[in-house]
């Protein structure tokens, strides 16, 4: 299935700003960080306090809901999925 | 010494005379100063009968006991006055370095009364104050008014917050502009100068700003300086500035689009944060004593300005269905010299641009026609053509032509950049706000969407009325205590508390703090209900109660008004009428 990814703020200067990506079914937004982090040097300290733990204020979206109030990082991916991953950003 | 400055200064505009006074000790312990002051002096100077526009209102400028102290982001004055727009009893905060120069001259605050015969404006010289004429300053911009003050004193170190060519015209949402491009932006605080002939007021000095207990200061001031460093939040604000949240608010489809008719801008991209840092952006600027530096200088075409931060961004942008960033900084700009709201200005052309398309006022505005917008802006600077009617805001604008639901303002101030159908304590905060529509004197998108200090679902309505007043009370302290709200998405009340305690020593808790926070806001409240606001007026415009968003995760959502306003009313001891009990008054030392 095909998940379509985006970054923004900081998480830009280390990895692409959009790009899809394909995951075997039963993926999660666990697997997809996974694969992320491998693949683009200095994300995972970005994104993570420790190891399965992401770091404070750091928000993924899956279609406009934060997975932390779906199933967090074992939220499944399904076909057709925008996942948009946030470093800490504030303003007002 | 106690990190206030120490004196008061009382301007008399219709006798054109000055006293100045000892700050008052029980005015520093009850209201910390900034906004406490301002809400204080002003809700006992000021009849509520009164009109706003008249030389019987008051202006209050007042820093905090944390401004000017060398403490990060502890740069803040606010200015105090009953607001031209609402009604109401309004406070509007500023950054930059002003605050910080009115403490080196000497004063904590400033108490405008009456009305100039002539123009004038108030120099605030080194432990003396002076009214000095400004009939040759009349009709220029913010930025013209700052360098011809600097040419006269033939000093550049002079700081001036001063009004353009939209207070003079008192247009209501007039704003006030300091170092040409910082705001003390809301509820037409420049129309009320405008009202009274003052043009501005300029500070200068050098006389120290000392605490209570310097030693203890610097050590949690080391604390706070590390715990905003190392808050990464604090990051993303140096690299792309506050218009960083374009983005995420977008892809959580709670951006309003077209005057809030939808909730996602696909072309959001083009005017975000990310883009002005790719783009125009020259360098990072910030506000006295600021690590963060979330201010953006820019260039482009020969134009240089600062800005646009997230909300006139939103504004002139999505919500204008504009993705055209030039024309947005450019608008920005228009409103910094000539001293207009910039999130009122846009919003109110946003909702022209509504009733334009639907036929309900004939104007060839169209949603996405840049050029046309920034022909409005300039007109209603100038009330000119359209721009007269337009410049008494959108309520008042849309209810002249029999449609008063086009306007998305709240207590007649247009709302800012969050749609509160999918974010529902926010809703209540802005709903519930002693200032009309508002995002600042209660963030609740800290917690509803950027997770911090936790993450809370924007969707659920359960527990938010407990978060909104806490926000809303440590926010006014906040506010008073003369600290950037930015810090507070790295400090928390203890912080404060200790920054407080080290400073003034009073001794601050969290607790007290909160309090005092509390007492302000009740105290605003309280003159807003003599003014004849009440339960009615604590609410949003009928489409966001009533008309569900369309797009993305919060489809089907409207804000839940009902579900939290009585519970938000007996949390703050209020009636059913939201109107403080006397028990609470009592409590708050507000009987
Ligand atoms: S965080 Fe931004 S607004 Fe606040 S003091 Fe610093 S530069 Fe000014």
């Amino acid at each position: 299935m095909k998940v379509h990814v985006k970054a923004f703020a900081t998480f830009r200067e280390v990895m692409d700003s959009q790009f899809d990506m394909d995951f075997p079914k039963g993926a999660t937004i666990h697997t997809l960080l996974a694969e992320l982090t491998g693949k683009f040097e200095g994300l995972g300290e970005l994104m993570f306090a420790a190891p399965g733990t992401l770091r404070d204020f750091v928000n993924i979206l899956k279609n406009g809901r934060n997975v932390h109030f779906l199933a967090g990082l074992d939220t499944p991916l399904d076909d057709g999925d925008v996942i948009a991953l946030f470093p800490p950003v504030a303003g007002g | 010494m106690d990190g206030y400055a120490g004196k008061m200064v009382y301007a008399d505009l219709s006798a054109r005379k000055v006293t100045i006074k000892p700050t008052p000790m029980e005015l520093k312990k009850q209201y910390l100063g900034g906004r406490g002051f301002g809400i204080r002096l002003l809700t006992d100077m000021v009849d509520p009968k009164i009109d706003p526009l008249s030389d019987k209102n008051v202006v209050v400028y007042a820093a905090g006991p944390l401004t000017g102290t060398g403490i990060p982001l502890g740069s803040r004055y606010e200015v105090s006055t009953i607001s031209p727009l609402t009604g109401t009893a309004m406070s509007a905060n500023s950054g930059g370095v002003f605050g910080w120069k009115m403490k080196k001259a000497g004063f904590d605050a400033v108490v405008v009364t009456g009305k100039a015969k002539k123009p004038v404006y108030l120099l605030l010289d080194n432990g003396k104050a002076e009214l000095r004429d400004a009939a040759h300053l009349w009709g220029k911009t913010t930025g013209q008014t700052t360098d011809a003050i600097m040419e006269e004193l033939k000093d550049d170190k002079v700081r001036v917050s001063c009004i353009g060519p939209a207070g003079e015209k008192l247009v209501l949402f007039a704003c006030i502009i300091n170092e040409k491009a910082r705001a003390a932006g809301r509820g037409g605080v420049g129309a009320v100068m405008g009202s009274k002939n003052l043009k501005a007021i300029a500070a200068r000095g050098d006389l120290p700003i000392k605490a209570a207990d310097e030693a203890q200061l610097n050590v949690v001031k080391d604390r706070v300086r590390k715990k905003i460093e190392e808050n990464g939040i604090e990051k993303a604000l140096h690299n792309y500035g506050t218009a960083v949240l374009i983005n995420i608010i977008n892809e959580n489809y709670v951006l309003p689009t077209r005057n809030f008719q939808t909730a996602h801008f696909p072309n959001a991209e083009k005017v975000s944060g990310e883009t002005i840092a790719k783009t125009i952006l020259k360098k990072p600027k910030g506000c006295f004593a600021c690590i963060v530096q979330c201010g953006r200088v820019h260039e482009f075409d020969g134009e240089s300005g600062e800005g646009p931060e997230y909300e006139p961004d939103w504004a002139f942008g999505p919500d204008c269905g504009i993705d055209d960033l030039k024309a947005v900084a450019r608008a920005n700009n228009i409103c910094n010299e000539y001293g207009l709201d910039a999130i009122s200005a846009p919003a109110t052309i946003a909702c022209l641009m509504e009733m334009a398309e639907k036929g309900y006022v004939k104007h060839p505005i169209r949603f996405g026609d840049a050029k046309g917008m920034l022909k409005l802006v300039e007109q209603i600077a100038k009330r000119e053509d359209i721009g007269n009617e337009l410049a008494e805001g959108s309520f008042r604008f849309a209810t002249k032509y029999g449609h008063p639901e086009f306007s998305m303002s709240s207590k007649k101030q247009e709302l800012p950049a969050y749609d509160p159908r999918g974010i529902q304590g926010y809703g209540l905060a802005t709903a519930t706000s002693v200032r009309g529509g508002d995002h600042v004197y209660g963030y609740m998108i800290s917690p509803e969407v950027l997770g911090a200090p936790e993450k809370l679902d924007p969707y659920v309505t359960k527990g938010k009325p407990q978060w909104v007043k806490t926000f809303q009370d440590l926010t006014a302290s906040i506010d008073a205590s003369g600290m950037c709200l930015f810090s507070s998405f790295a400090l928390d009340a203890q912080d404060y508390a200790d920054l407080l305690t080290a400073t003034t020593g009073m001794k601050i808790d969290p607790a007290e703090l909160l309090k005092i926070g509390e007492r302000i806001w009740n105290l605003q409240k309280l003159y807003n209900i003599k003014r004849g606001l009440g339960r009615k007026d604590d609410t949003l415009p009928a489409r966001l109660l009533n008309e569900p968003l369309k797009e993305g995760a919060p489809t089907g959502q409207v804000w839940k008004r009902d579900e939290m306003l009585d519970e938000y009313y007996t949390l703050r001891g209020w009636d059913a009428e939201g109107t403080p009990t006397k028990e609470k008054r009592k409590e708050l030392g507000l009987a």
